[in-house]
């Protein structure tokens, strides 16, 4: 990668700021005070499901000690969660205390009101937080206008896995441009020195997994989904006009076309876990996947590469600066928690810099400039270097952050599904999404320029 | 003193007068719970589906939307995809049912062929197994036998030499593949109604065919089929209703992909409300779904009626 004087100065600037709250945080917090007595509680979380929900199970013992009350984490999948979290809103049930949000929610979790705002706790408890000390472009991502809807606990980027071992043999360089990748894996595909090996693994399925795809590369095409929303935009949702249908979005989905020839039997239904899975058995030379897999890959019950594989950024069109692609989770309260103290006890504790240590050292993955810079954690996950330069170079609105985003997601995802099972040229799928995604934002309010 | 009589009913007179002979007979406080349980689960619901079918309402963004008439119906007729999700429903349930009742029928005279043999139960119970299944279930499970990389049926094929097949994961093959999938769980109900018409059959209409030098397909057109008729009728019609209902097998196997190869009506009503929760849009197309239903059942059983009087 190509380091230019603004990243260069980023990363310093950052490092910097690591180390001095890393310094502020070796100082033990004493819990036993700081929380309150919760005896006989029962806090209920509503959970997503990824790989590293196994670690709430140890690390929730220590709070429950602390304060007297029962931790319960429902985890569920994406879909379920997100369903569940907005009936439970609109319900006003205080059935969950705390819940997470996925970065596209957090728009639409802020305008129904079903979360609370966190700045005032935030700032009593500033010196636990240290919100200054999370990721900078997830702190955006937890905000929504004035407020902060969430303690970012789970942040992720997506980073180009690949095989060491397969790239040595090949004579192969890391990945760095999209030629470079689309290179890589036409070498790999149907080549008898790699028997049964295919190039890569892409999220292909109908809906969502390639509606998000669409918004990890496009970025990186040198395009942008809206007119008013790219990199340093002062205002990313003032003009809503969608741009789907961009030389720069069709050639993106072209290339997803492409890209299918590369990958195994069956990918035209693959989502986040089998683009996981073929890489972690083998199957595939490297994968673009969410950061929050890769602990998964070291471990030997789930996976065959734990030795041979490194990380390196998510690959860029070239001449275009890059933009890695930044998700995961925010920890809110629920607006109608009959808990609320119980509920903030936990998230300031969850999330502090200790406990998230503890947290990312079970696998979680690390949202903390300390965390990413702290020795035992680069230890255990030697890919924090990708992740700390991924974080100085992405973009919190990624994918928008506005409430019809999943329906926006969604409805690219439909045309693109189409467009990769030949229903559609490219050029007449994103010109669909375009006018079904302007119609939407157009009823709802949205400025949206013919 | 005569106990007290209830008055004489008027079955024939005018609708007021029926109706207070209605509400006065002794019958009606006991009808009463019943019926007010089934117009609260059943009415209200449908009445109050109508009714959010013609708001404009997001769950998500509560206080927001109001009246717009039909404009969700109108939406929705010149919805594309809805209109796919129409088309398909209708192979999906014709496909079904027409390899329920092939296979069906062929599988119904296999097990009358050995109804005395050893083992003809066990055989029968565990052709039917697949109808115990929940059908998320059997959706899960069929999209992972039939993972073309990481499955267990492609790696069958190809370890006898042959290749695999796209399955559930190319357009081409996703609606057969669904199709199949529905007809494996659902077949054996066909052809245990089948199977029930052939034992009904009297021994002695098979020997009189065989004294007459009846063929096999005489004894299939003449004997069999007239006498399964009557009991297919209502599987057919019930399998109707299934299939327009299918969901389970969808959601779990394919949410309507890949592109829109198995998008049918009810996964098109389910996106609608419960991942975009569009509860107006959503319920304009669960009502449009059900008069569909209803219109398609309802011309069935019609055709199927007038052919049954037709043969007799």
């Amino acid at each position: 990668m190509r380091l230019n004087r603004f990243t260069i100065g980023t990363l310093a600037a950052v490092t910097a700021l690591a180390l001095t709250l890393g310094a502020a945080s070796a100082q033990d917090v004493d819990w036993s005070a700081e929380l309150g007595d919760h005896s006989g509680k029962t806090l209920r979380i509503i959970m997503i499901q990824d790989p590293w929900v196994g670690a709430f199970g140890a690390i929730n013992e220590r709070f429950e000690e602390l304060t007297g009350a029962r931790v319960i984490i429902d985890s569920f999948g994406y879909d379920e969660t997100y369903n569940k979290e907005i009936l439970a809103g609109s319900s006003r049930s205080s059935e969950y205390d705390v819940i997470v949000l996925d970065s596209p929610w957090i728009g639409q979790f802020a305008e129904s009101g079903f979360v609370d705002d966190l700045t005032g706790l935030i700032e009593a408890d500033a010196e636990i937080v240290q919100f200054a000390d999370f990721v900078p472009a997830f702190q955006e991502v937890s905000r929504w206008g004035d407020e902060i809807v969430g303690i970012p606990f789970g942040a992720y980027f997506i980073m180009n896995h690949y095989r060491t071992d397969l790239f040595e043999e090949a004579g192969l360089e890391p990945i760095r441009t999209i030629d470079d990748f689309k290179a890589a894996a036409a070498y790999f595909t149907g080549n008898s020195d790699f028997p049964n090996v295919f190039g890569t693994a892409m999220n292909n399925q109908r809906g969502a997994p390639i509606g998000q795809a669409y918004f990890e590369y496009i970025w990186n095409f040198g395009g942008r989904p809206f007119q008013s929303t790219y990199p340093g935009s002062p205002e990313p949702y003032a003009d809503m006009t969608p741009l789907l249908d961009s030389p720069e979005s069709i050639a993106l989905v072209e290339f997803f076309i492409e890209m299918l020839q590369y990958q195994p039997a069956g990918a035209e239904n693959f989502a986040w876990d089998e683009r996981a899975t073929t890489f972690a058995v083998g199957r595939t030379a490297m994968v673009n996947a969410w950061s929050v897999r890769t602990p998964g890959f070291t471990n030997p019950e789930q996976s065959g590469v734990g030795d041979v594989f490194a990380t390196t950024l998510f690959p860029h069109v070239e001449g275009v600066d890059p933009v890695p692609p930044l998700g995961g989770w925010v920890m809110g309260i629920n607006r109608y928690a009959e808990q609320k103290d119980l509920a903030w006890d936990y998230i300031k504790w969850f999330t502090s810099p200790e406990i998230h240590k503890a947290f990312v050292l079970e696998g979680g993955p690390p949202s903390r400039l300390s965390t990413l810079q702290d020795e035992e954690v680069r230890t255990a996950q030697p890919w924090a270097d990708t992740l700390m330069q991924s974080q100085a170079m992405s973009y919190a609105e990624v994918r928008p952050r506005i409430p019809e985003a999943f329906e926006i997601i969604d409805t690219i995802g439909l045309y693109i599904s189409q467009a990769v099972q030949g229903q559609l040229t490219p050029a007449e799928a994103m010109q669909r999404a375009n006018a079904d995604v302007a119609k939407l934002l157009r009823d709802n309010g949205y400025v949206v320029n013919d | 003193m005569k106990p007290s009589q209830p008055p004489p009913s008027a079955p024939n007179g005018p609708p007021a007068s029926r109706l207070r002979s209605f509400l006065a007979a002794p019958a009606t406080p006991f009808l009463a719970p019943a019926v007010i349980y089934l117009a609260l689960l059943t009415l209200f619901p449908f009445v109050y589906n109508l009714v959010l079918s013609t708001t404009r309402q997001n769950l998500a963004r509560p206080g927001q939307g109001g009246f717009v008439g039909v404009d969700n119906y109108v939406t929705l007729f010149t919805s594309d995809l809805f209109r796919i999700a129409v088309v398909q429903t209708v192979l999906v349930a014709l496909g079904s049912i027409t390899l329920e009742l092939v296979l069906g029928f062929l599988i119904a005279r296999l097990f009358f062929a050995v109804r005395d043999a050893r083992g003809s139960s066990l055989l029968r119970t565990i052709y039917i197994l697949p109808m115990m299944l929940t059908p998320v279930v059997s959706g899960l499970l069929w999209s992972y036998i039939l993972n073309p990389t990481l499955g267990i049926a492609n790696y069958l094929l190809e370890s006898i030499g042959l290749s695999g097949f796209a399955w559930f994961s190319s357009g081409r093959t996703a609606l057969i593949t669904l199709i199949a999938v529905n007809s494996w769980q659902w077949g054996p109900f066909l052809m245990l109604l089948m199977l029930a018409g052939l034992l009904s059959i009297p021994r002695e209409q098979y020997e009189a065919a065989e004294l007459d030098g009846a063929r096999w397909y005489h004894v299939v057109r003449s004997i069999e089929l007239p006498a399964i008729r009557d009991v297919l009728l209502i599987g057919l019609i019930l399998r109707l209703i299934d299939n327009f209902r299918l969901f389970d097998v969808v959601y779990a196997a394919t949410k309507g992909g890949p592109g829109t190869a198995t998008e049918v009506v009810s996964m098109f009503a389910f996106r609608q409300v419960f991942q975009f929760f569009n509860i107006g849009y959503g319920a304009a197309a669960s009502v449009v779904i059900l008069f569909m239903g209803v219109l398609l059942t309802t011309f069935a059983v019609r055709f199927l009626r007038r052919e049954e009087t037709r043969v007799r």
